[in-house]
């Protein structure tokens, strides 16, 4: 765009200068030729004079050059220009005629524009000699003419070549903010759009997969090493507890033993819970399969949900509302749905004083229908929605709850495997989430 | 005595399960093939099966399912690594009774083996079972209590039937969930205690001898207290 201004003014301001040029050479020349014209033929007496004035008349066909002869006081006598103009200076100095003069030779509408000279002869008459500078104005407008075109033959292609050339990349980049949004939303088995041209986009673009696959590689091994790491202890810890089982069978039912080997069994039993959900989280990461989804009636699942939860929270003293309009069935995993959204509202329960207060609520929506659990609790602070869904994250202020903090990992794992979204705001009283069931649009 | 038949290539797994079923007085045999397991459990002396997924010689989904096609019913308890839902919906499909993932707690292990027996033995079609001074009607949907009538919610009726059809046997927090409730998950700790509470308030009412006991570290049972 910048580019193609300095092009039309350059190329302005080039043409411009060469139309200067060459009328201002035009302009010498006649200006120098009219001069001369009328020096000479005042030289000449006056027979010669007007033979040669005839002459040249007859020499002159293309009516460019004209001529005069006035009296003293500027009244007509003989040639092709009847009338000499008021203000000319009778010193042979050429003047710029510009609205013509009136001519018998011609017709009469044609008045461009002279350059004339005139001088006083020796008698006292006057000469003028004129000469038509609109062959000069007339190269001037086929220059400017010119010059109109080719800018308009360069800039207007030139703009619209550089909007198509534009265009291509502009839509590359545009693929390429497509292809990173899943990208920057955690999905790493996606790259770039690299196209068979190799220019830069496509080298960056290069680069740039080149270092996802690095980031893909070391996640996998971090995960891999979780994993591992995961399944490798959980054969020992179940071991020991087994052995803590065992021991805990030899000791007499209410002695003090058994009990401390119980607070010794309660914390392993922790322990297996966490590495369980981690292995459970890996596990649902890894299935892309679609197995196991069926026509859902996610008013039943609800239901049940409120109906497991419901002792629950009752015990510690909070109000567990469901509110459940007409819902259309949906797609999906019912064991993985149960599961995703028994622990929201866990979580909701686990989070929220006595006496408070959890919602469960669904919306149905144009796109699918919309499971929104909120609570009375402290909140999830805006910093911190995204990092509740990571890996054993918790929020600052219930660092003293127990749970293995990987519960809204296992939603946001199920919720992916569906397609569907977690979100994370705040309510008026305290954390809403809400799982959005995105119908795919399958055949 | 009951015979159960261990199909286990893991030694160390192998002896586990045996040394606990032993000790609760359960003759064991251990076979570490899975072909040769066929064989062998096509006996119909033995009360329960336990068989590992993974097994040399023929997988224990191939072996279940023959089994079940040879007209074989003693109850199998699959034990698999994978404790994914849908293997789990595989093995069960396939014949299992069953679905223990590794790795898992002896008493875990125990509980589900002798609810298997339990099932395994002829099931008397009784329509009222009774522990005690506990009644239920099954036809008419009715517990009572020292002859009085107790006011339950299905889930809490649905949580008594299943712990007095296994009346005298620990229930598991996994198993009551799994079996009442039909989910495979991780519910947290203290949801089924909540559940299992509120039913005990309503049976184990006070100046009456309390029937559901807690067994520490591993779950619940029904039982009248000698």
């Amino acid at each position: 765009m910048i580019y193609g201004v300095f092009f039309a003014l350059w190329g302005g301001v080039v043409i411009g200068l060469i139309y200067w040029q060459a009328a201002s050479y035009l302009g010498r020349v006649s200006d120098d030729l009219i001069g001369r014209q009328a020096a000479y033929f005042s030289m000449l007496d006056e027979p010669t004079r007007l033979r040669a004035l005839k002459d040249y008349d007859t020499l002159e066909t293309r009516r460019l050059n004209a001529w005069g002869e006035f009296d003293a006081r500027g009244n007509y006598l003989s040639g092709t220009i009847t009338a000499l103009p008021a203000h000319i200076p009778i010193n042979g100095d050429v003047a710029l005629l510009s609205e013509g003069v009136s001519r018998n030779d011609v017709s009469g509408n044609d008045h461009g524009r002279v350059r004339a000279a005139a001088v006083r002869l020796r008698d006292g008459r006057v000469l003028m000699i004129t000469r038509d500078t609109s062959i000069v104005d007339r190269i001037g407008t086929i220059v400017l003419q010119a010059l109109l075109w080719g800018l308009s033959l360069t800039v207007i292609p030139g703009f619209f070549g550089g909007w198509l050339l534009s265009r291509g990349p502009w839509r590359r980049v545009h693929a390429i903010r497509e292809a990173t949004l899943p990208i920057m939303q955690g999905n790493l088995s996606r790259r770039l759009p690299v196209g068979r041209r190799g220019d830069e986009l496509d080298m960056l673009a290069g680069i740039v997969n080149a270092m996802l696959d690095e980031i893909e590689r070391l996640l996998g091994e971090v995960k891999g090493v979780c994993d591992n790491i995961a399944h490798d202890l959980r054969t020992p810890l179940t071991r020991l507890r087994s052995r803590l089982y065992r021991l805990q069978q030899q000791f007499g039912e209410n002695s003090d033993e058994a009990a401390a080997i119980d607070a010794c069994m309660i914390d392993t039993d922790a322990l297996l819970d966490r590495f369980r959900a981690l292995l459970r989280i890996s596990e649902l990461e890894n299935q892309r399969r679609r197995v196991g989804f069926d026509e859902v009636d996610l008013a039943e699942i609800l239901r049940e949900v409120h109906a497991l939860y419901l002792p629950l929270a009752e015990d510690r003293g909070q109000q567990l509302a469901l509110e459940l309009p007409a819902l259309p069935p949906i797609h999906a995993d019912r064991h993985l749905l149960l599961e995703a959204l028994s622990n929201l509202v866990g979580n909701a329960i686990k989070f929220t004083p006595s006496g408070g207060l959890v919602e469960i609520r669904a919306r149905p929506a144009e796109d699918g229908p919309w499971v929104d659990v909120s609570d009375s609790g402290p909140g999830i602070p805006p910093d911190q929605r995204d990092a509740v869904i990571r890996r054993f994250y918790r929020a600052e202020s219930s660092r003293s709850t127990p749970g293995s903090g990987l519960g809204l990992s296992i939603v946001n794992a199920i919720a992916r495997l569906h397609g569907y979204t977690l979100e994370i705001a705040g309510s008026e009283r305290g954390a809403r989430l809400s799982l959005h069931c995105i119908e795919a649009r399958v055949a | 005595m009951p015979r159960i038949l261990v199909i286990e290539d893991d030694d160390v797994t192998a002896r586990e399960i045996a040394a606990e079923l032993i000790s609760h007085g359960i003759d064991v045999d251990t076979i570490a093939n899975g072909s040769e397991g066929l064989l062998r459990a096509a006996d119909p002396r033995y009360d329960a099966i336990t068989l590992d997924m993974m097994l040399p010689g023929m997988d224990g989904l191939s072996v279940v399912t023959q089994l079940r096609a040879l007209g074989v019913t003693t109850p199998v308890l699959m034990i698999s690594a994978l404790c994914d839902v849908d293997e789990r919906v595989r093995g069960l499909r396939a014949g299992g009774d069953d679905y223990l993932t590794k790795p898992f707690a002896p008493d875990e292990m125990l509980a589900r083996v002798e609810v298997l027996l339990r099932r395994h033995r002829p099931q008397s079609s009784q329509t009222v079972l009774a522990v005690a001074d506990l009644e239920l009607d099954l036809v008419r949907h009715v517990a009572r209590r020292a002859g009085k009538e107790l006011s339950l919610l299905p889930t809490e009726f649905k949580l008594l039937e299943f712990l007095m059809r296994h009346a005298g046997q620990v229930l598991t927090r996994t198993m009551i969930f799994e079996t009442v409730w039909g989910f495979h998950f991780d519910p947290g700790t203290n949801l089924i205690d909540v559940h299992i509470g509120r039913l005990r308030r309503k049976i184990d009412v006070t100046g009456l001898a309390p029937l559901i006991h807690t067994v520490r570290g591993s779950g619940y049972s029904l039982a009248q207290n000698d």
